[in-house]
């Protein structure tokens, strides 16, 4: 593809069957898949993307392991500031230290959950709202296509004939 | 619901958005008198001291306690329904799920505030958190409270950090269709959300993690709520079961809440399409269940009381049986076992009158509940001259009133400002069933 004057097609699919056809044939083509956009995650789509597992879950796990450990010692620790015994538990009473343990173990996978997000997708993302097609929020799926201006009527024909309703940009 | 276009729920929803009535205003203004009233009510409390309320020798745990147990509770069914059931894959949560989650925020919230309410000299309350200090006076982690302080915390995170991220994609519709200034706020909310595969992918899988943390810690919330009067060794409430009771009680108000809400939400905005007579009518067949657990509880409280041969205990059941707490007690009984039998009736579960007034009974009936627990034990425990009763002052009152008033407040600007109902979801059951046929 001849970058100097890259132009990105877009093409509006009602049917995530056919963005997913459409998907398929650009990866096998010549021409660049810019985009694709949709308003609900699609295992179909997915697939044609050929997409990874997101690795948040990573993220998650070490919060979490985090978590147990620092509510597990923020307890025993506290306790042994404060040696007394108390309705009779020991003061290292291990049982219920286990409580705070799962409670800090929860919320600080939830943190490393939201930590994971934050880095994998890149939020916030302002960036990507110039150009940005605003049916691909509501019912359509989208597919954008970068291109050389002159290959641009081939990209336009090969998604119409795909079942997409096309939109230009540069 | 199949015959919905992704297009017709996005109007049907963005249309709620529209600038309100004055009817709305005149409706958030009486709410916010009512907050008012609360508030007066607690600086009234603060300036002459928690002696004004009526919580005394032996009953020190009073309306305040019953508020707080009682909005946890409510908050329950919203995590259940977001959840639980997302990973049960329910499909007819996708409906009910923003507006449960929202309610789960907003009990929270209220909830939280009691023990501050309860705790008479509130500046105090750092006393609470594991601050390094130069007293060298830390919080007792082996203190069912402090599990609470951690529990109650924890869920109110967890809840406003998952309800956040399921209205991303939804805010990124409303900022697509908005002008001006909203524009401009909703492309901040949103996040630079575009909905990117890129995007789904972690997004997905976020969220589904989400729902997996939160189902345990629901779970869990409510148990170590039930720890509080458990660990303690007073009569009535020193017993294992209490846990799987509390947590089966909760979702049980919880759902009845959420028919309180949905009903009129759905004939306000014209959500018929969207929130059906069917969603309805299987969260009215959930409220039978938890009802049948609620009612089983309290018959195995009577049975092991009887069993055990204690007297004490025997005496505690008695006298909310058929004692000084009769009246309150089945109320209970009644509004949280008996009535609800009727949605085994379809005729019940499918009149919307009928929805609504069985919804109201058991939120009254729930209230009864922890009105029953925690005032009963401490009025009556183990030394008779010691026995005591409690009526709460205009001061509870006024703070009660508050706390409803705040609820539906927060309530009310979130219907008129923000997405009710969790577009995404809805696209994405229309589709699933779509692709079913």
């Amino acid at each position: 593809m001849d970058n100097a004057n890259p132009v990105s097609v877009t093409g509006l699919f009602k049917d995530e069957s056919k963005a997913a056809a459409a998907i398929k044939s650009i990866r096998e083509s010549a021409w660049q898949l810019a985009d694709v956009r949709g308003p609900i995650p699609s295992e179909m789509i997915s697939q044609s993307l050929a997409v990874k597992k997101s690795p948040v879950g990573w993220f998650t796990l070490v919060g979490g392991i985090i978590g147990f450990i620092t509510g597990y010692l923020l307890a025993a620790f506290t306790s042994l500031r404060w040696e007394l015994i108390v309705s009779g538990k020991p003061v290292m009473a291990y049982i219920p230290f286990f409580i705070v343990g799962f409670e800090f173990t929860v919320l600080f996978s939830v943190f490393g959950n939201v930590a994971g997000l934050i880095l994998t997708m890149q939020l916030p993302a302002y960036r990507d709202l110039p150009g940005y097609s605003t049916p691909a929020s509501g019912e359509d799926f989208a597919v954008v296509v970068a291109c050389a201006e002159e290959e641009t009527e081939s990209v336009q024909r090969m998604l119409a004939n795909q079942g997409a309703k096309i939109e230009l940009g540069h | 619901m199949a015959n919905l276009t992704f297009n017709e729920i996005d109007n049907t929803v963005l249309k709620t958005l529209e600038p309100p009535t004055r009817t709305y205003w005149a409706l958030v203004a009486l709410l916010f008198a009512g907050i008012v009233v609360g508030f007066a009510c607690w600086v009234y409390q603060i300036l002459f001291g928690i002696g004004v309320a009526g919580q005394n020798n032996p009953v020190n745990w009073g309306t305040y306690l019953i508020n707080f147990v009682f909005w946890v509770g409510i908050a329950h069914s919203g995590t259940l329904i977001s959840a639980i059931l997302y990973l049960l894959r329910a499909g007819w949560r996708n409906p009910i799920a923003r507006a449960a989650e929202t309610m789960t925020v907003f009990a929270v919230m209220t909830a939280g505030l009691f023990p501050f309410i309860h705790l008479g000299r509130v500046w105090m309350v750092y006393y609470m958190f594991p601050i390094p200090n130069q007293r060298t006076l830390w919080p007792n982690f082996q203190s069912p409270l402090m599990f609470d302080v951690v529990a109650i915390s924890t869920y109110f995170t967890v809840s406003v950090l998952f309800w956040y991220t399921g209205l991303v994609p939804d805010l990124a519709i409303v900022r697509d269709r908005a002008t001006g200034v909203r524009k401009k706020v909703f492309r901040v909310l949103s996040l630079g959300w575009t909905g990117k595969y890129e995007q789904w992918r972690h997004y997905s899988r976020a969220y589904l993690l989400f729902a997996a943390l939160a189902t345990p810690l629901v779970i869990s919330v409510h148990s170590v709520v039930s720890w509080d009067f458990a660990l303690g060794v007073i009569p009535g409430w020193h017993t294992t079961i209490f846990a799987p009771y509390f947590v089966a009680g909760a979702i049980h108000s919880g759902l009845a809440m959420v028919l309180t809400l949905m009903i009129p939400l759905r004939k306000i905005f014209h959500y018929e399409r969207i929130i059906t007579g069917k969603v309805l009518e299987r969260v009215a067949q959930t409220i039978v269940l938890t009802g049948l657990i609620v009612g089983f509880a309290y018959g195995t409280e009577q049975f092991i009381a009887w069993y055990s041969q204690n007297t004490v205990e025997m005496e505690i059941f008695r006298f909310r049986a058929v004692g000084g707490f009769a009246l309150s007690f089945w109320v209970m009984v009644i509004c949280n076992t008996i009535i609800p039998l009727l949605f085994f009736f379809k005729r019940f579960r499918t009149s919307i009158f009928w929805l609504f007034t069985i919804s109201i009974l058991i939120n009254i009936g729930m209230w009864y509940e922890r009105y029953v627990i925690i005032i009963s034990s401490v009025a009556h425990d183990f030394i008779p001259h010691a026995w005591g009763r409690y009526f709460p002052t205009w001061v509870e009152f006024g703070i009660m009133l508050g706390s409803f008033s705040l609820f539906f407040f927060l309530f009310f600007l979130f219907v008129k400002h923000l997405p009710s109902i969790s577009m995404t979801e809805m696209k994405e059951k229309v589709h699933e069933e779509a692709a079913h046929g």
